[in-house]
């Protein structure tokens, strides 16, 4: 149990919740990193994911990128990044955007193409434009896939995020590289901690998000990747 | 009225669906398109609203060239029923049979009061619109389906199979529903399926395909029972097609045999006196009681009441006028006598039958060319 | 891009790719052992897996980094450290394949088996296992891609794979060094993505193609 006394002795200590780069700040700091990385992959992938899945076709295409995307090491592309450009907000986004993208582009694809041919035709068979089909039809079946996806996503890149501090950026990695650097255990395993609980706590977000976005008709049909 | 005028729908990689087809569905009137699968019926009745496009021909639609509209407008103006239900899982019953008043710009309010009068129609409690799709049952699923396609009133309903996913009661019930509703209805209707039963049931047209796309023949459900064209269609509507054949003969002007029907205070010496080797007894208002054999008759005093005997059980009779003369034979069959009992309307007693009366009434309505259809 | 620089370090370059393959197929190998009896058991008993999944959601939400720092006490800088971790990630990810997996065998083929007089152990091993292959390995794959990638945040805590030569590269600014370690952890990737595709081809002939 040496991690979490280490952990709880750092974190319990009053004077690491107060000043410069204390503790709030750089919880903030880390939401809203990871904040505007998720919101870029589902703006990039959502869209991208459901037209796709819509037409039906790519499959192998969405697949195979998203094993690919998966294959990239987050922190050799950080690093990559940071020493071609420097230190910038492209160095850090982009590492993260990438990471985030894939588990939202399949959900959302799979969750589309995957709703029942008999509904589809049915809402075709009814009069529905493409868009109504899509967005009337498609999204609100495929909504809890889509979630899945989302909170996947959401995770990786609260968890990975800390990882951005080693070029640099700030959050609750901060923490951790600096005290690596020193050789200091206890802020490394209370950073750790925290960012636990803070991906713990995304996950748990989802999971109330779910219960309340999806459709009352398609509860308790949840899959989970 | 729907007509395929010379329409062939092709695939890219060469396969023909559907060969130069000429059919005229009549405004009103069940026609039912069947066939083995890959005869290419489902792709006929798809391009009808356009899900499939047709590679050749024309198709009209109350007179206008299907293939000329905007398919989204043609669409909203034809019902469409499918074998799964396709039902919305996301959206109440209320909701998914209230589809395409809403897309069609009614008020929310207004379409929901139309859905539960439309649940009412086809047999369901109004009650159930509130819930979703996964909480009702196959059969109740296959009603909100056929209430979602009458919604917006459109003149022409297509239905693909759409009772092949459920049981053969509850599929007995819903095509009984069906030949209901088209009393009141009267829409258009082009209806697919691989049972010939249900073919010759519910159609008043039945088109019978062969496999690629070309039809067999197309009639009226008995011409293809009584005067198949060829002998794929004899084949095809099955072995057993003579007795099912029976079912459009009427039992309107029966021979009926009134003579060895008695009353229950009627003596065995009344009964012995008719001759017969099995006599009908009769309850008070005439209803059937039960049959009694010639050697119980003979066995018991000659002044005993008939109600006092024990009888064999009459429980199967037709209804004269009204059932076919396939029930007539089923009931004779079923009979400890070898006699059908007629009954009226009101279940009263008309007389009886026997296999003679059913054989000679067999031949002369198939001399008459079987015109004596009562459906 | 310095070429030059790959040629004169190849020992080195070699000797780290074969460290990042070791942590990264491993570990998917060690979870797909501890994922079988555990989703075997999930299949089985409805119960058991809401539960199980919710663990393993948890488990996998833990960042690697934070998972890493937390064994060091009980593990220290060791490889043994980078194992265990990954080893619990691919159990996340292996233990719903599965599960799904055996969940999608046919029912018909199940009770085919049981009427044919297979019992309980046998069916699974002769009938449901080798039906539900396909979809296990494709938990494989993912758990030996992301395992593979994962590996170099090792570096961090000290592990040597390909990850030392992020690091090393950040430290000399010296991007060649950075472009080798990504090509050849995406590489490796590929390589054992492409090796389970055979794998399941030479297991599962029925399947198409």
């Amino acid at each position: 149990m040496s991690f979490f006394s280490w952990a709880w002795g750092w974190i319990s200590n009053g004077a690491n919740w107060r000043g410069p780069g204390d503790i709030p700040q750089q919880i903030l700091a880390h939401l809203e990193y990871s904040g505007l990385a998720l919101l870029i992959a589902v703006v990039v992938a959502v869209p991208l994911g459901v037209a796709l899945g819509h037409s039906g076709r790519g499959s192998a295409v969405v697949t195979n990128l998203a094993n690919a995307a998966r294959a990239i090491p987050t922190l050799g592309l950080l690093i990559l990044l940071t020493v071609l450009a420097g230190f910038s907000p492209l160095a850090w986004l982009l590492p993260l955007v990438v990471l985030g993208i894939p588990p939202v582009l399949v959900n959302a694809y799979e969750g589309v193409a995957g709703v029942d041919p008999d509904v589809k035709d049915a809402a075709r068979g009814a009069g529905m434009t493409t868009r109504q089909q899509i967005l009337r039809v498609e999204v609100p079946c495929a909504m809890p896939l889509i979630l899945t996806g989302l909170r996947t996503s959401a995770v990786f890149v609260v968890a990975t995020a800390t990882i951005a501090a080693y070029v640099g950026l700030g959050g609750l990695g901060r923490f951790i590289v600096d005290g690596l650097a020193s050789s200091q255990y206890g802020p490394v395993a209370g950073g750790a901690l925290l960012v636990v609980g803070l991906a713990i706590a995304v996950l748990i977000l989802f999971s109330v998000l779910s219960r309340v976005l999806v459709p009352a008709g398609l509860r308790g049909s949840e899959r989970s990747e | 009225m729907i007509t395929f005028e010379r329409v062939t729908k092709r695939y890219a990689d060469g396969t023909v669906a559907v060969d130069a087809l000429d059919l005229e569905v009549p405004a009103g009137k069940t026609m039912v398109l069947v066939g083995p699968s890959g005869c290419g019926k489902t792709t006929s009745l798809r391009m009808i609203n356009r899900l499939v496009e047709p590679t050749e021909g024309r198709i009209l639609v109350d007179g206008r060239d299907a293939l000329r509209q905007d398919p989204v407008k043609l669409r909203r103006g034809i019902g469409y029923v499918i074998q799964q239900t396709g039902l919305f899982p996301h959206r109440t019953i209320e909701d998914n049979v209230a589809t395409v008043p809403l897309l069609l710009g009614a008020r929310r309010a207004a379409a929901r009061g139309r859905a539960r009068e439309l649940l009412e129609l086809v047999g369901l409690d109004p009650a159930l619109g509130r819930r979703y799709p996964r909480q009702l049952s196959g059969g109740q699923q296959q009603r909100v389906g056929v209430a979602r396609a009458l919604a917006a009133d459109p003149p022409v309903l297509l239905m693909d199979e759409p009772f092949s996913a459920v049981d053969p009661v509850v599929r007995a019930s819903l095509q009984d529903e069906l030949i209901r509703l088209q009393t009141e209805l009267r829409k258009t209707v082009v209806l697919v399926t691989h049972d010939v039963e249900e073919a010759i049931k519910v159609g008043d047209q039945v088109a019978l395909y062969r496999p690629h796309g070309t039809l067999a023949q197309v009639g009226e459900p008995e011409d293809l029972l009584g005067a198949p064209a060829d002998d794929y269609v004899r084949d095809f509507v099955g072995f057993d097609r003579g007795i099912r054949r029976l079912s459009f003969f009427g039992t309107g002007d029966l021979d009926l045999d009134t003579s060895p029907v008695l009353a229950g205070d009627a003596t065995v010496a009344d009964a012995v006196s008719t001759g017969a080797p099995w006599v009908l007894v009769t309850a008070d208002g005439g209803r059937p009681t039960g049959w009694v054999p010639r050697h119980r008759l003979d066995a018991a005093g000659s002044a005993t009441a008939l109600r006092d005997l024990a009888a064999d059980h009459c429980e199967h009779t037709f209804t004269a006028g009204t059932d076919s003369l396939r029930a007539a034979l089923d009931a004779a069959v079923l009979s400890p006598a070898g006699q059908a009992v007629a009954v009226d309307g009101a279940g009263k007693t008309a007389g009886v039958l026997g296999y003679e009366q059913i054989r000679a009434a067999i031949a002369a309505r198939a001399a008459d060319g079987a015109r004596g259809k009562d459906r | 891009m310095d070429w030059s620089w790959i040629p004169s370090n190849s020992g080195q370059i070699l000797q780290l790719t074969g460290e990042n393959a070791y942590l990264g197929i491993v570990p998917a190998l060690i979870g797909l052992v501890i994922a079988l009896p555990l989703g075997i058991a999930a299949a089985r008993w409805n119960w058991f897996y809401p539960p199980t999944l919710t663990v393993l959601n948890i488990i996998y939400a833990i960042p690697s980094l934070a998972l890493f720092i937390a064994l060091i006490p009980a593990f220290g800088l060791t490889d043994t450290n980078v194992v265990i971790a990954l080893t619990l990630y691919s159990l996340c990810v292996i233990t719903p394949n599965v599960v799904a997996g055996l969940r999608a065998v046919p029912a018909a083929a199940r009770q085919a088996a049981t009427a044919m007089g297979y019992g309980p152990a046998r069916r699974l091993l002769t009938v449901e296992l080798p039906l539900a292959v396909p979809v296990i390995i494709a938990g494989l794959r993912v758990a030996v891609v992301s395992g593979i990638s994962l590996a170099s945040i090792g570096q961090l805590i000290g592990v040597s794979q390909l990850g030392y030569l992020f690091i090393d590269g950040l430290q000399r600014s010296f991007p060649t060094e950075v472009y080798v370690g990504l090509v050849l952890i995406i590489a490796l990737a590929i390589v054992c993505d492409l090796l389970l595709v055979g794998v399941r081809r030479i297991l599962t002939p029925w399947e198409a193609r």
